[in-house]
């Protein structure tokens, strides 16, 4: 295989020409598309964007769902919140607290899909529930207001002008998920799972732990995106979170996830998350109707999947004919 | 002989709740040898097989390794302690690369401990060269054909110093030379010490590759660890059902003045089916042998409209026939098939016996607004349960819950309900003991002598030779040849034999 | 994507367990007597706990028993009902439908649109908004047939789709000015306690309880879910039953929908919440508390009738014992959560009894 042909058959190859070819038309029509603002508007949407999309792809990856992304991520927002306007609690502090409750809340779907064996569906649909309930029950859907200046100038701030602070932890997960996946067994087993339990099994991998392993992960980093909201919108929302389900979805499938379990890519994921930014920009600047961004995530959804179908099933041809 | 055996299972008992699967069963394997272990479906070889790995724990009775005495608590138990099994089906992943797959259980314990491709690759490496396989380590399993995938277990076993190695039906999806290719290298594994379990039902390859043999009838040894030197095939049939094979049934049947019921016209197809010419005549029994993997349920699928026709034509009972699904097949042209994947091909499991057997004509018994009650169906399949003598505590008993012959029973039943002129037979006598196998023989003859044409699809050579007026022979999905069938089976298996091997340019795939 | 099913191996002896896809639900062992096997079916755990709660409330709270209490328990059990036998419709094939709430509320805004903008007399919209359902049901069942991917994707996707073109057409205003017709009957009682939106649900169970057990379409569809290859080679057109199925869960769906209209006397874009969310837990919590199947091939009418009425008893139970309004929708998953370790004991229990 040459490596170009090898690079052709990268997830992240096809995604990155999309995105090349979407700078390039948008900034073709509106010159203000590469303002600095307009690159930090960007990069926070992508900041937060990213880290749902990657509790999304950790889920997919090993073969399942997760549909408390959101609840987790909205519970951990305003524990955040409440927990610095209510017991006055340092903003660190109340952040990796906030990451805690993410992780316990993930640990505890991981432990009920993988004791029960339940479908990781019905479990997510549950706790979806309960978390959104708890978060509703303890703020009574009102919002917390008191965010500290720290915070707040967090939210606001911004490295040269140009790449917002927010950005900084999200592209740590990113790397860091990255060495997990691919170089660490823990991230290796989390594949090999999705790949194929039953062989994983036998190759001595304890599934459930591996299991449990993945949904904690994917709970901390939907609290990680839940606080960057809170510092990007300065206020504790209990609806933070509503909105998550397609969003999060969206980026790893556009990123070649396989549904199935067993492949997603760090990079092509945070591809996807780029593309989903861009286009809602360019609707924005072309003054289109913003309640149209739902139609087009859904059909991007739709387009990708069934790409991602068509590149298995051609490569299986082609197997078959070598 | 007295070398020390390195495996023994001594009195093995197993009972699940109500049933004694195995009533204390013995098997010792020695370095350096090929142990066959054979025995009908309902044997015990398969609980047998799952104590040895692990999978089951034994009610009573010992396993014992190198002398000392072993009690495996999982299949991964069994593996650590040097039991390698190489599954019917494929245990790897995918998406990993051939080296990574090869040490995933080293890499089992450690969580955190960054992974080293470099070294990982280079170990790798030194095993496929042990089997003579030129894969490059980095490359992803799912790039390999089956065959490879197959030898990269072997590896994977023999990387964790596996003392004894168990082939489950290792050459059920291989072509006829991977399968050589196979025997090569567990001979050569062999004469370096290694102790290997062979399970397959085809004699024929048990009888060239294997030293010593072990043979389970109804949950007992019928033959414990014995040399294989001085036993044929017919020997080993003779043990494994307990007397010798009914090979007399077969008579000659006279179908020639018959009008033709199914011709095929250089058929090809949408799964790469070429030049297909063959005909069926009314009340005819047409065997269509060939190895696994030749295309033969693929063309069954194909006549039924399930895989489209690319050219070429299908002639139903003289008129040209365009069966675009499976439907038109059933309704239109009344042709049946019974699928060798009963689990999830022939019946719906979950479902009722009544549902079941009633399927095919549910939509011809339909009233008014295409309502359907269930005392109509059962007036109509219920004959057809009674005669084939199918066992069930009720018709509404889930189909699941019934034995293997059992349920083939009742997915004939349905197309002799439907009233089929035309009935394909895929495999049929796999997963049902040798007594329902002989009910379904004479069930399908007397089927054709009152006018049902029939087509067996089958790869064991004495049932085909047993059953059929007249065999087609494939092989590579297109059609090798065929023979008048005369009853013989020497002279039958020479014959089909030469014509698999007709065309030697083809047969050569490494 | 559906629940992991251990299989053992392909050619376990006869004598072996039977595999665990063969859920002895319909098949009960021939050694229970009727009367036992009746009382360990879900319907009969569900009419027990009916009973158990509803002797609770009535002791309990005040105000449960009174006519309006029973009155509104009744109107919303009845959409409760409806929405749990729309997905129902779809968990049949083994898949399930995100899009129900979506669908819905595209049904009633187009009902809206219909009398509102065109002037459509009321009967002929009420009918036009059902085939909209249907229609968009049929997207999803062909997108989901022809591209062999799972529904929960596809669904997942269109849900968003409908709603944004739903509230891009709307702009998000609701239809206020419809007939009277629709509030009188949201409003009309009947023996002081019923509300008529019963009758339309339990005309709607009787429907699908009948299509379901006596007729062919119906046992195509159960068929084509259990083992769409079997069912396939079995002459049943599977693909064209997975797109009954979709286009059934859109209708009734948007009769649920149409049922809300009534009751809130206009059609609002936000009745279902943010992409129609909010109807996936009744949705889901009706049919899995009656034993329907996730992996298809079982329609439970009856059971999902009584899951869905419990759920709404106890919401307005809850509720009435000033447990906050907030923590009810924690409780109703908590509630999810039971139900399915329960059922997972139950089939346990009957399948190791079936071995016996």
């Amino acid at each position: 295989m040459t490596p170009f042909s090898r690079i052709l058959r990268t997830d992240w190859f096809g995604p990155l020409i999309i995105v090349i070819l979407a700078v390039v038309v948008i900034r073709a029509f509106s010159p203000q598309f590469l303002s600095p603002l307009n690159i930090q508007v960007l990069l926070l949407a992508i900041a937060v964007n990213a880290l749902i999309a990657y509790a999304q792809m950790m889920i997919i990856a090993i073969g399942q769902m997760n549909l408390s992304v959101g609840a987790i991520g909205g519970l951990a927002a305003i524990s955040f919140a409440g927990m610095m306007e209510v017991w006055g609690i340092p903003a660190p502090l109340a952040a990796a607290l906030a990451l805690l409750i993410g992780l316990l809340c993930g640990f505890v779907n991981g432990v009920m899909i993988a004791v029960t064996g339940i479908s990781a569906f019905v479990i997510t649909l549950a706790t979806l529930a309960i978390y959104k309930g708890i978060n509703l029950g303890i703020t009574e859907a009102q919002p917390f207001y008191g965010i500290p200046a720290n915070v707040k100038a967090f939210g606001n701030g911004s490295l040269f002008n140009l790449i917002p602070l927010i950005a900084l932890p999200t592209l740590v997960a990113a790397v860091g998920l990255w060495f997990l996946l691919f170089r660490l067994p823990a991230g290796r087993f989390i594949l090999a799972v999705g790949g194929n339990e039953h062989a994983a099994q036998l190759s001595g991998i304890k599934v459930g732990r591996t299991i449990t392993l993945a949904h904690a992960i994917s709970g901390f980093l939907a609290a990680g995106a839940g606080i960057l909201v809170v510092a990007r919108v300065q206020v504790g929302q209990p609806s933070i979170g509503d909105d998550w389900l397609i969003l999060s979805f969206a980026a790893p499938v556009i990123g070649g996830a396989i549904l199935t379990g067993g492949h997603v890519s760090v990079a092509a994921t945070t591809l996807g998350v780029v593309i989903v930014a861009l286009i809602t920009q360019a609707l924005v600047l072309f003054n289109i109707d913003p309640f149209l961004v739902q139609v087009v995530m859904g059909g991007l959804i739709l387009v990708a999947v069934g790409i991602n179908r068509l590149r298995e099933t051609r490569m299986q041809a082609l197997k078959r004919s070598v | 002989m007295d070398v020390t055996p390195i495996f023994e299972a001594k009195n093995i008992v197993k009972t699940f709740p109500g049933v004694r699967a195995l009533k204390g069963v013995s098997l010792s394997l020695l370095p350096g040898s090929v142990h066959a272990l054979l025995g009908e479906n309902g044997a015990g070889k398969s609980t047998l097989i799952k104590v040895i790995t692990g999978v089951h724990r034994q009610t009573s009775g010992q396993l014992l390794l190198n002398g000392e005495e072993v009690s495996f608590g999982s299949t991964h138990d069994a593996v650590a302690k040097g039991i390698g099994v190489v599954h019917q089906e494929r245990n790897l992943i995918p998406r990993f690369s051939v080296a990574e797959n090869i040490h995933l259980e080293q890499l089992a314990n450690s969580w955190l401990r960054p992974v080293n491709y470099t070294a990982l690759n280079q170990s790798a490496r030194r095993w496929l060269e042990e089997l003579n396989l030129d894969i490059d380590p980095a490359m992803p399993v799912s790039d390999l054909s089956v065959a490879q995938m197959q030898l990269v277990e072997i590896a994977k076993a023999l990387s964790l110093q596996s003392r004894v190695l168990l082939l489950d039906e290792p050459t059920a999806s291989l072509t006829s030379s991977e399968a050589a290719n196979l025997f090569t290298i567990l001979r050569r594994l062999r004469d370096n010490g290694a102790s290997l379990v062979f399970v397959s039902h085809k004699l024929e390859e048990v009888v060239e590759i294997c030293d010593r043999v072990t043979v389970l009838r109804d949950g007992d040894n019928a033959t414990e660890s014995r040399p294989m030197a001085g036993l044929g095939r017919q020997d080993l049939v003779q043990m494994m059902i307990g007397r010798a094979e009914s090979g007399g049934t077969w008579r000659k049947r006279d179908s020639a003045a018959q009008p033709v019921v199914l011709q095929l016209k250089d058929l090809a197809t949408s799964v790469g089916h070429k030049d297909i010419s063959m005909n069926v005549r009314k009340g005819e029994i047409v065997g269509l042998y060939g190895l696994v993997g030749a295309g033969r349920s693929e063309l069954a699928k194909a006549i039924m409209g399930r895989f489209r026709v690319t050219s070429g034509t299908v002639e139903v009972a003289g008129q040209t026939a365009r069966i675009t699904s499976v439907a038109d097949a059933i309704h239109k042209y009344r042709l049946g098939y019974v699928s060798e994947d009963r689990k999830t091909e022939g019946l719906i499991l979950p479902h009722s016996v009544l549902a079941n057997a009633g399927v095919p004509i549910w939509r011809k018994l339909s009233g008014f607004l295409g309502g359907l009650r269930d005392s109509t169906v059962r007036r109509a399949v219920s004959p057809y349960l009674e005669k084939l003598e199918v066992k069930t505590p009720s018709l509404a008993q889930t189909v699941g819950n019934l034995s293997g012959g059992n349920q083939q029973k009742i997915s004939v039943a349905k197309w002799l309900a439907a009233g089929v002129q035309l009935l394909i037979v895929d495999e049929p006598s796999v997963g049902i003991d040798i007594k329902t196998k002989a009910y379904l023989h004479d069930l399908l003859r007397e089927l054709a002598d009152s006018g049902t044409s029939v087509i067996v699809i089958s790869s064991d050579m004495p049932e085909i030779i047993a059953l059929a007026d007249r065999i087609v022979v494939m092989n590579d999905y297109r059609i090798q040849g065929e023979v008048a069938n005369i009853g013989t089976y020497d002279t039958m298996s020479q014959a089909i034999m030469g014509l698999i091997h007709r065309d030697p340019h083809r047969a050569q795939v490494a | 994507m559906t629940s992991h099913d251990v299989s053992h191996g392909s050619n376990g002896p006869i004598s072996t367990p039977a595999p665990s896809s063969g859920a002895p639900s319909s098949g009960a062992p021939a050694q229970l007597s009727p009367l036992r096997r009746f009382l360990l079916t879900n319907e009969f755990g569900l009419i027990l706990l009916i009973v158990l709660f509803a002797v609770l409330f009535a002791v309990t709270t005040r105000g449960f028993t009174t006519p309006f209490s029973l009155f509104t328990l009744g109107r919303s059990a009845a959409v409760n009902i409806m929405i749990g036998l729309s997905m129902m419709a779809v968990i049949v094939t083994g898949g399930l439908s995100l899009a129900v709430g979506a669908i819905g509320v595209c049904a009633a805004m187009f009902l809206g649109y219909l009398i509102q903008s065109l002037g459509m007399p009321w009967p002929l919209a009420i009918l036009a908004a059902i085939a909209m359902g249907a229609a968009l049901g049929f997207i999803n069942g062909f997108a989901v047939v022809r591209t062999g991917l799972h529904s929960f994707i596809i669904t997942l996707a269109t849900m968003s789709i409908f709603f944004g073109v739903m509230v891009f057409l709307t702009r998000a205003e609701a239809f206020r000015g419809l007939p009277p017709v629709f509030a009188d009957f949201g409003k009309m009682k009947f023996a002081t306690y019923f509300s008529p939106l019963l009758l339309v649900t339990l005309a709607a169970a009787l429907g699908l309880g009948w299509l379901y057990r006596y007729s062919v379409l119906g046992r195509e569809m159960l068929a084509a879910g259990a083992r769409p290859e079997a069912a396939e080679l079995s002459g049943i057109r599977v693909g064209r039953m997975i797109i009954y199925c979709h286009m059934l869960s859109g209708a009734l769906a948007a009769l649920a929908a149409l049922m809300l209209v009534a009751r809130n006397g206009a059609a609002i874009p936000s009745m279902a919440g943010q992409l129609g969310q909010d109807w996936l837990l009744p949705a889901f919590l009706g049919p899995v508390l009656g034993g329907t199947l996730l992996n298809g091939g079982r329609a439970a009418v009856l059971g999902t009738c009584l899951g869905a009425f419990l759920v709404t008893m106890l919401s307005s139970g809850l509720l009435l014992m000033r447990v906050g309004e907030f923590w009810v929708q924690s409780f109703l998953g908590l509630l999810l959560l039971l139900a399915v370790l329960m059922d997972k004991l139950r089939r346990s229990y009957l399948a190791r009894r079936n071995l016996v």
